[in-house]
């Protein structure tokens, strides 16, 4: 058996470091999305000892064709996790956390409130460190958004995932204007909170759609745009179309800066929380 | 002292890796951080780091070989 993989999806592990941030995650119960998305970065990240927490549980209530993480029954919300994870954030002496969650469409707020919890808790322990959320679009209800708002993250990051076209076999329980209205109602309620989105490809879409999800993210003022490749979990998720160039991502990043984004990261390995602190530092 | 070295579980659904390279050969001396080997997986081709300073005695494995999770790969003599 030879390789399958394009030379330019290689990452590096070392089991000591990702031993000792996953042992901490543990003792504090909490997840993070390296872990439960089975993140290619997780070596990297949790040798430069940063990861992307998952709060709210780690089942999710709906059933992306993307997403590794396990969808079922959500489980009940721990009212100790928004301490835990300030006191990890702590403890890794972050200066940019990324908080993220299952998408907990059981709860009458999304979860809402749990993110503004958690948000308060870590800003009271660690008042230097930049706060970004990537949220799931609460279903696009406005007392859901203005709960996140209102808790004044510094960047709030809400993925559209892939182009419009792809919306019914990609993300089946998911509607890609409400997305957008997400994005739009952040930047309308909050100017000065930094508003991200991101994108998969290698899942069949064409350039033109993807320079449209650029159009129509920044009809709605979006300031980040990260774009990254698709990588199949497994067999029973969706499948991969094709492994996308290096050189192919510089091309999207360079129209995607000529179009208007503030900031663009785009690569194979890039996902929506890689290096989340690079871009968040020129919004400062 | 020898300490093994296994075949990383690099994901929670991860059953077995392939032996996609195999850098460093018996005998070698290692370095920690050295890349030992890379292994493919669903996703990725990981390059496992060395733990510690040594030199390499024995490999198990050739390049191209499915190897299972927690299989021991190869043999590493600290100093």
């Amino acid at each position: 058996m030879g390789r399958k993989l394009p030379e330019w999806l290689k990452v590096n592990y070392n089991k000591e470091a990702v031993d000792e941030v996953s042992h901490m995650m543990a003792d504090l119960k909490l997840n993070t999305v390296c872990k439960e998305a089975n993140c290619p970065n997780l070596g990297e990240c949790y040798k430069k000892k940063t990861a992307t927490f998952m709060i709210l549980g780690s089942v999710c209530t709906r059933n992306c064709r993307f997403c590794n993480v396990s969808n079922g029954h959500a489980t009940k919300v721990d009212p100790e996790e928004p301490m835990n994870l300030a006191q990890a954030v702590k403890k890794l002496n972050l200066t940019h956390v990324v908080i993220t969650s299952v998408t907990r469409d059981d709860l009458p707020d999304g979860g809402a409130a749990h993110f503004a919890k958690t948000i308060e808790a870590v800003r009271n322990i660690n008042p230097e460190t930049t706060i970004e959320v990537l949220i799931p679009d609460l279903r696009g209800v406005h007392e859901n958004l203005d709960i996140v708002i209102n808790a004044n993250p510094n960047v709030i990051n809400h993925n559209v995932e892939t182009v419009k076209y792809l919306y019914a076999d990609v993300r089946p329980q998911a509607d890609y204007e409400r997305s957008l209205k997400v994005l739009q109602y952040i930047k309308e309620k909050a100017p000065h909170i930094t508003s991200k989105t991101g994108i998969m490809v290698g899942l069949g879409e064409t350039d033109e759609q993807v320079y449209e999800v650029m159009d129509d993210c920044l009809k709605v003022n979006c300031d980040i745009f990260t774009i990254g490749q698709y990588l199949r979990p497994s067999e029973q998720h969706i499948e991969l179309k094709e492994y996308v160039t290096p050189e192919k991502f510089e091309e999207y990043k360079k129209v995607a800066l000529e179009k208007g984004f503030k900031y663009v990261a785009s690569g194979p390995l890039v996902r929506s929380s890689y290096k989340a602190g690079e871009a968040t530092s020129i919004f400062k | 002292m020898k300490k093994i070295i296994t075949m990383p579980k690099l994901s929670a659904n991860m059953e077995s890796g392939l032996l996609v390279a195999l850098c460093k050969q018996a005998g070698d001396e290692i370095k920690k951080g050295d890349v030992l080997f890379e292994v493919e997986t669903e996703k990725v081709v990981s390059e496992i780091e060395s733990d510690e300073n040594g030199r390499l005695v024995t490999l198990y494995y050739k390049e191209g070989d499915n190897v299972k999770v927690d299989e021991i790969i190869a043999e590493i003599e600290i100093v």
